[in-house]
């Protein structure tokens, strides 16, 4: 369970994230959905003691991110802006994190062959594609096996294949009790994978609560999406 | 993408301390600039040792020729691929994002950075005898100076590599990148030194490079010369101060890459 109150961060004297609020439910795969600069990133940092909330309070599990006993074996993140160094081989920066919570290092090439990269452990994450950096970030999100995954458009540079195992992946997860919190700004695949939704918009929520009821009376998650954003500064267009 | 299914990792006992420093090792030893560094740093202590012993090489002075071996300045270049190494260690947190992922894995603040202070301190000591010994050897067997000496000699210059690698560590944890610090601390000895000189030699011998060459015995001339226990605690407050703030800001600030 992943549980925000009141979180609020300010970049000067714009609040960037403003008294949000919500619960991810276990068992449920949650959508993040928000236009870019809506708070979705910031909002995300500070569920997970990255970036401090000037007020406000996130608790994964009950606790502070940062009082967590083993991290990664509770919550498997995939962050924008934070991956390996460049020069740094993608197995070593699996054994790295695996040691760092003592999690047995064969776990790193269990996460490498789940994801298809066994064959380019032993390579410098700088010679990897998009599709393969996100691979291995979601390698690293799975290293600990843990209750809770918190994804940032983890689809993103995948192929197609790459996508649908992931959505199939996902929701086995939260079938087996486990928690999915995924960030995205991709309507139709949030609304193929998620259950719930919360909508993010010039930092504060506008949704929250299942598709069905977010969608309800709109055409679809898409047309929902635009109408709850626009209220609050979304751009219509380019 | 395979179909496995997610193995489930068994539960241990709480994590030590010492799984954090073991992982801030690999990191360090998985970073191929480490060793560029260090086998530049062991080349160039060896290279000059033997110059100096050897005096087949003099340098332009204000009063003519000197020797390599009156030069502390030149004697010391070697320690600023030596400190690449904290450099990369820390300011390299800063590629890729890195610094989000290791705080992902060691949330608690004071040990994330106690862990890797540890690390690089251990990586260090470890590395530093290795690159200093060919370059004093070679000093010991071609000069005059007796083994006594040469043991004394080494081992100063062994901590002073040591410290001045905790100055640039401090540096670059602040500065959250490779580059600054690095050019800061070249900077530093060839051209801010020099200029300040004339105008406050008291200032100028207080700066980590002049400081760390009083400690040494080989200050750059009568007007920077520190006694060496000095010399020694004016570079130890120099690395001090620069781990103290690099820990102060890690416990607060936020993770931007």
């Amino acid at each position: 369970m992943i549980e925000a109150v009141r979180l609020t961060k300010r970049y000067g004297k714009k609040p960037a994230v403003d008294d949000v609020s919500f619960t991810v439910r276990p068992g449920r795969i949650t959508g993040f959905l928000g236009p870019n600069g809506a708070g979705k990133s910031t909002t995300l940092r500070m569920l997970l003691g990255l970036d401090h909330p000037d007020d406000g309070t996130a608790l994964i599990a009950g606790q502070r991110y940062r009082d967590l006993r083993h991290p990664l074996r509770t919550v498997g993140a995939l962050l924008d802006g934070a991956g390996p160094v460049p020069e740094r081989r993608g197995i070593d920066h699996l054994v790295w994190m695996a040691q760092s919570n003592r999690i047995p290092r064969r776990r790193a090439h269990e996460v490498l062959e789940l994801v298809g990269l066994t064959g380019a452990a032993r390579q410098r994450v700088k010679g990897y594609s998009l599709g393969m950096g996100q691979r291995l970030g979601i390698a690293a999100a799975l290293l600990g096996d843990p209750e809770i995954l918190v994804l940032d458009e983890p689809v993103n540079g995948l192929d197609p294949d790459g996508i649908r195992w992931v959505r199939n992946f996902l929701r086995e997860y939260a079938a087996s009790g486990r928690t999915v919190l995924l960030s995205s700004h991709l309507m139709a695949e949030t609304a193929g994978t998620a259950d719930d939704a919360i909508v993010i918009a010039g930092g504060r929520i506008v949704a929250h609560g299942s598709l069905d009821d977010i969608s309800a009376g709109h055409e679809s998650l898409e047309s929902a999406f635009f109408a709850l954003t626009a209220e609050r500064g979304g751009r219509g267009g380019w | 993408m395979n179909t496995v299914p997610t193995g489930r990792v068994p539960d241990t006992c709480e994590i030590k301390l010492s799984d954090l420093v073991r992982a801030e090792v690999t990191k360090i030893r998985a970073l191929p600039a480490t060793w560029v560094a260090l086998a530049l740093a062991l080349t160039a202590d060896a290279l000059l040792g033997l110059l100096a012993a050897t005096d087949v090489v003099r340098l332009a002075g204000h009063d003519g020729q000197i020797a390599i071996a009156q030069s502390g300045t030149v004697l010391l270049a070697p320690v600023y691929a030596f400190v690449a190494v904290p450099v990369f260690t820390a300011g390299g947190e800063y590629r890729g994002g890195q610094v989000r992922v290791s705080l992902l894995a060691v949330p608690d603040r004071n040990r994330f950075f106690l862990s890797k202070l540890l690390a690089i301190l251990g990586v260090l000591a470890v590395a530093v005898l290795p690159v200093v010994l060919p370059g004093g050897v070679a000093q010991h067997a071609l000069g005059d100076a007796d083994a006594g000496e040469a043991v004394d000699a080494l081992f100063t210059k062994a901590v002073a590599y040591l410290l001045l690698g905790l100055v640039a560590y401090g540096s670059a944890v602040l500065a959250r990148t490779v580059v600054t610090p690095l050019a800061v601390l070249v900077v530093l000895p060839v051209l801010v030194s020099p200029l300040l000189r004339g105008l406050s030699p008291e200032v100028t011998r207080l700066l980590p490079h002049e400081a760390t060459l009083s400690f040494l015995g080989m200050p750059e001339g009568p007007d920077l010369a520190l006694d060496r226990p000095v010399g020694l605690s004016v570079v130890l407050a120099w690395a001090v101060l620069s781990i103290g703030a690099a820990w102060a800001v890690t416990a607060r600030r936020d993770s931007c890459p």
